[in-house]
């Protein structure tokens, strides 16, 4: 069944050439040379005043990444990257320590006003409730955050949420506890080439037994000309916490090709639960397939502890290509891990992006809703991977993906792979509408509503799954995705 | 992005390694060299063979970083290869054991027998060793097929093949009794068979082809490709068994081409605690054809069944639908690969996979990988893959009958992969495979 008018319109809404966060900010920057050697490197350390602990660190991971070659089992082409014509490491001259959003460039903070980002801390007066949301954010700039807003308040439940250099100095035994230890520095080429240069990113620290008081936030903006950004991002939720986190990206419209490769680690010990939602809006090109980011992120949660739950929730419209797995290891008896994607691409967009759900403890439990919607000339491919090892007795994994195709010169592509090592694993498989719960079809059809009324209806819940998912702020963002329907959805 | 996908670890694959070639990659070289001159095809078959063991040499057998033979490591599994049997013991009774005692004396009338790598004479048909046969037009065609270069097993067959059934069956023909070919090889050899059958235009005909060996049989290996092209408004049935003993090893593919407005049913069976890949390549061609899979699978012990399907929509208007059904036990693997390509223009495809594991043993394994590589948009694909051991409220439901557990038990499995097997229209045949694998599910 072809895309229903709706659909396309929505879709055409935000197609490349409507990119509305092109624009350029002029703000002074401190750049290191041009390309990647041992003493770049080194300088990144030293910039962020490292111990030396952490420069071994960095300096073995650059050895290790000298000895790799790029991967290229991925469905998505591109020219290859020159390394060497890259800055590794950028920052706004202005930054150097802020104290407050006072001593901010206001320059900067005009930025993240047209980008609709709230830094300023909003006062709760005696007796009126504000009736937006709070919001506590780290901004981070090309390679620096810039200001990370509602520390003191955090700092009261005994939540850290600082940027990931600040941790380094503040809290040097949490850092080296847990970073590296769900990506390792080898993991892939593109996690070593991050854990060698990774400028900044955010820490968050949750103490066992705190809900953390307010949705924690991270805005990535990719600002300067011929850089790459490496942010990494580490989340620690200790024994029985919670903590919900954003991240939202945007960068200028350029002609160049300019890569992202982040890092996020997530760690959720006993009974703790991490929610991750990403609304992805890197500059995906202009309509010619010029320019845009490449999105080659490592993004992975360790279910750690027993009963502890990591939930991804991804929204993504932008980048030029997108190549990211976020994956849940549960590794806690009774974990759960959840996945839930929507992924448009348009233009000459290329998304190669899904999931893995590795089951290693007993009675592990997933879920993954993935939505792909493909217009224009790109490519759109779900890859997948479940698995439940032979001592993951008791492992459930249900998993949805569904894609839609606008247009006859785009593809959409699923690649599951399914590896049930243990018979009590229950797997559970499926693509089409029409095998969304015949029940369910019955059920409504019994109650007066035409077939179609019923699918319509089942699919339009189904697509709220995946939107229901994100925290109310970043909802506006992705309304617009809101009124997609998709009845024509191929497996 | 995450290192680690299946297969494609890119972390791994840094290191350049140099290719060691195993003890079976080299007496397989070696069995080249030694039978070359004496492989049957005349000049351009002889500069075929060359040309793939070359390929072969150069590639080696697959290991697990070849994405198509990522859960059927041939190179681990494949610890050495047996010399190539090239004909010699003609013998009935092992056409007769191969066939075992659910096919009707009705399919072994006819069969069309290969004993240790030679066609037998009897019965008048027609065997690609016959240098008549061999230099027809449309099977040198075949034979130079390049699709046949895609992976190491087929080019291993290329090399080797030294025999196999020739079947033209002509337009408009109406074969009524199945079409039997039963391959049979002495213990301890390599038979490497390779089929190529034409159907006309508007003819109908079903094929079986049969790899058994009788129970008490020592270790066999096996390569057996058919190439069938089926011309416009024919119907086909094609169905395959395959069993394999513990050590045993079977390397099956067919290629399929389909012209306009064919019926093609293909169905495969494979059992035993041997290796087995069956591989499967459908070509649409031609608009408004259809194509109906089943697939089932009872393995035991250490045994491994590996059903890889590509199925490539090329032109609009065709139908796929892919059943797979395997109960494992043991330490038994199954796998299922099922890849349907969606070609730019390919519009009003309508494609379906399901592949379902039942587990009996803790220790099974079920690795699914259904794929879907889709370049139109008015299209509808689906894929659907479960792994499940037996549901303990269904047991309970038939035990509160008052039937006993382990009937219970039994009758759930049997149904399970019955509904694949049922996809088989003909009575005697269907009787047959059901009779086959309820036997095989016994032991």
């Amino acid at each position: 069944m072809p895309a229903v008018q709706e659909t396309v319109e929505q879709v055409k809404k935000i197609d490349v050439d409507q990119y509305k966060y092109g624009f350029e900010t002029d703000i002074e920057m401190v750049k290191a040379p041009k390309g990647l050697n041992e003493d770049i490197v080194r300088f990144i350390s030293e910039k962020k005043g490292e111990p030396a602990w952490m420069l071994d660190w960095r300096l073995d991971a650059y050895r290790r990444w000298r000895a790799m070659t790029e991967p290229t089992w991925a469905k998505v082409s591109y020219p290859k990257i020159d390394f060497e014509d890259l800055y590794y490491y950028a920052a706004p001259k202005s930054t150097e320590g802020p104290k407050s959003l006072d001593e901010v460039d206001p320059e900067l903070l005009r930025m993240y006003e047209r980008l609709g980002v709230p830094l300023q801390e909003q006062e709760i007066l005696a007796g009126v409730k504000s009736d937006k949301p709070r919001v506590a954010v780290d901004a981070v700039l090309d390679s620096v955050s810039v200001v990370t807003t509602f520390k003191e308040e955090l700092a009261k439940a005994g939540v850290i949420f600082c940027s990931i250099s600040e941790a380094l100095r503040e809290h040097p035994e949490l850092v080296k506890k847990y970073l590296g230890s769900v990506v390792p520095q080898s993991d892939n080429y593109y996690a070593a080439l991050n854990s060698a240069v990774f400028s900044d990113g955010s820490f968050v620290y949750v103490p066992e037994g705190v809900r953390c008081p307010m949705e924690l936030s991270t805005y990535f903006r990719i600002n300067e000309r011929e850089t790459g950004q490496f942010e990494r991002t580490l989340i620690i939720a200790d024994k029985g916490a919670y903590v919900s986190y954003l991240e939202g990206c945007t960068a200028p419209m350029r002609d160049e090709n300019q890569l992202h490769a982040a890092v996020v680690e997530l760690v959720a010990l006993d009974d703790a639960e991490i929610k991750y939602s990403t609304v992805q809006n890197w500059y995906p090109g202009d309509k010619n397939g010029k320019g845009g980011i490449y999105n080659f992120v490592t993004k992975r949660g360790d279910c750690r502890g027993r009963n502890s739950k990591i939930s991804w929730t991804q929204v993504e419209t932008g980048s030029a290509i997108t190549w990211k797995y976020p994956s849940c290891i549960l590794r806690g008896d009774n974990s759960r891990g959840e996945f839930y994607s929507i992924a448009v691409s348009n233009g000459y967009q290329q998304v190669d992006s899904g999931t893995k759900m590795i089951h290693l403890g007993k009675n592990t439990s997933s879920r993954i809703i993935s939505k792909g919607i493909a217009a224009g000339f790109s490519q759109n491919t779900y890859r997948g991977l479940v698995s439940a090892h032979r001592k993951a007795t008791g492992a459930r994994n249900f998993t949805a993906c569904d894609s839609l195709l606008i247009g006859d010169k785009c593809g959409a592509h699923t690649v599951p792979y399914i590896e049930a090592k243990n018979s009590s694993a229950h797997f559970e498989h499926e693509a089409t509408t029409s095998k969304i719960s015949d029940d369910m079809l019955f059920y409504c059809q019994q109650r007066g509503l035409s077939e179609e009324e019923a699918v319509a209806l089942v699919v339009n819940g189904f697509v709220r799954d995946v939107l229901q998912q994100l925290p109310m702020e970043f909802l506006a963002e992705t309304q617009k995705l809101i009124g997609i329907s998709l009845e024509g959805s191929v497996g | 992005m995450d290192g680690t996908l299946p297969g494609t670890d890119g972390t791994r694959r840094d290191m350049t390694v140099q290719m060691l070639t195993t003890k079976a990659e080299q007496a397989i070289l070696k069995t080249f060299e030694d039978n070359a001159a004496r492989l049957p095809g005349g000049k351009s078959v002889a500069e075929l063979r060359r040309a793939a063991i070359g390929a072969f040499a150069s590639r080696g057998l697959p290991s697990r970083r070849v994405e198509e033979f990522k859960y059927t490591d041939l190179k681990a599994n494949l610890r050495e290869a047996f010399p190539l049997v090239t004909g010699g013991a003609a013998d009935a009774d092992t056409t007769h054991g191969a066939l075992g005692s659910h096919f009707g004396p009705e399919f072994a009338a006819n069969a069309v027998s290969v004993v240790d790598g030679r066609g037998t004479s009897s019965g008048g048909h027609t065997f690609l060793a016959d240098s008549k046969a061999v230099s027809m037009d449309w099977v040198q065609a075949a034979l130079a097929d390049e699709s046949l270069a895609a992976s190491a097993d087929l080019l291993l067959n290329t090399a080797l093949f030294t025999d196999g059934a020739v079947i033209d069956v002509p337009a408009g023909a109406d074969v009524a009794d199945p079409v039997v070919i039963v391959a049979s090889a002495r213990d301890n050899g390599l038979a490497v068979l390779r089929h190529i059958i034409r159907v006309g235009k508007g003819a109908k005909v079903t094929l079986v082809e049969v790899e058994r060996a009788p129970i008490a049989a020592g270790l066999r290996q096996s390569s057996a490709v058919t190439q069938i092209s089926i011309a416009d408004g024919a119907e086909v049935v094609h169905i395959k068994v395959v069993e394999a003993h513990k050590g045993s090893t079977h390397l099956g593919h067919w290629q399929v081409r389909l012209g306009a407005n064919v019926s093609y049913k293909p169905f495969q069976l494979t059992l035993g605690e041997g290796l087995v890949r069956n591989g499967l390549n459908v070509d649409f061609t031609g608009q408004h054809s259809t194509l109906d899979f089943g697939g089932a699978s009872v393995v035991h012990g250490s045994g491994h069944a590996d059903s890889t399907l590509v199925v490539d929509h090329k032109v609009p208007h065709c139908t796929s639908r892919e059943l797979y059904k395997t109960v494992l036990d043991g330490q038994a693997r199954a796998v299922f690969q099922g890849k349907v390509i969606v070609q730019p223009g390919a519009q009003k495809t309508d494609g379906k996979q399901m592949a379902q594991a039942l587990m009996l043993s803790p220790d099974a394994e079920f690795d699914s990988k259904p794929e879907l590589e889709i370049y139109a948009d008015d299209v509808i694909c689906g894929h659907g893959s479960t792994a499940a051991e037996i549901d303990p409220d269904l047991v309970f439901y038939c035990t509160s009958r008052g039937i006993p557990t382990a009937i219970a038990r039994g009758m759930l499995i049997e149904s399970f992969i019955a509904e694949a097997i049922e996809k088989v229209e003909h009575d005697g045949l269907r009787d047959a495979l059901i009779g086959i694998a309820r036997d095989s599910l016994a032991a």
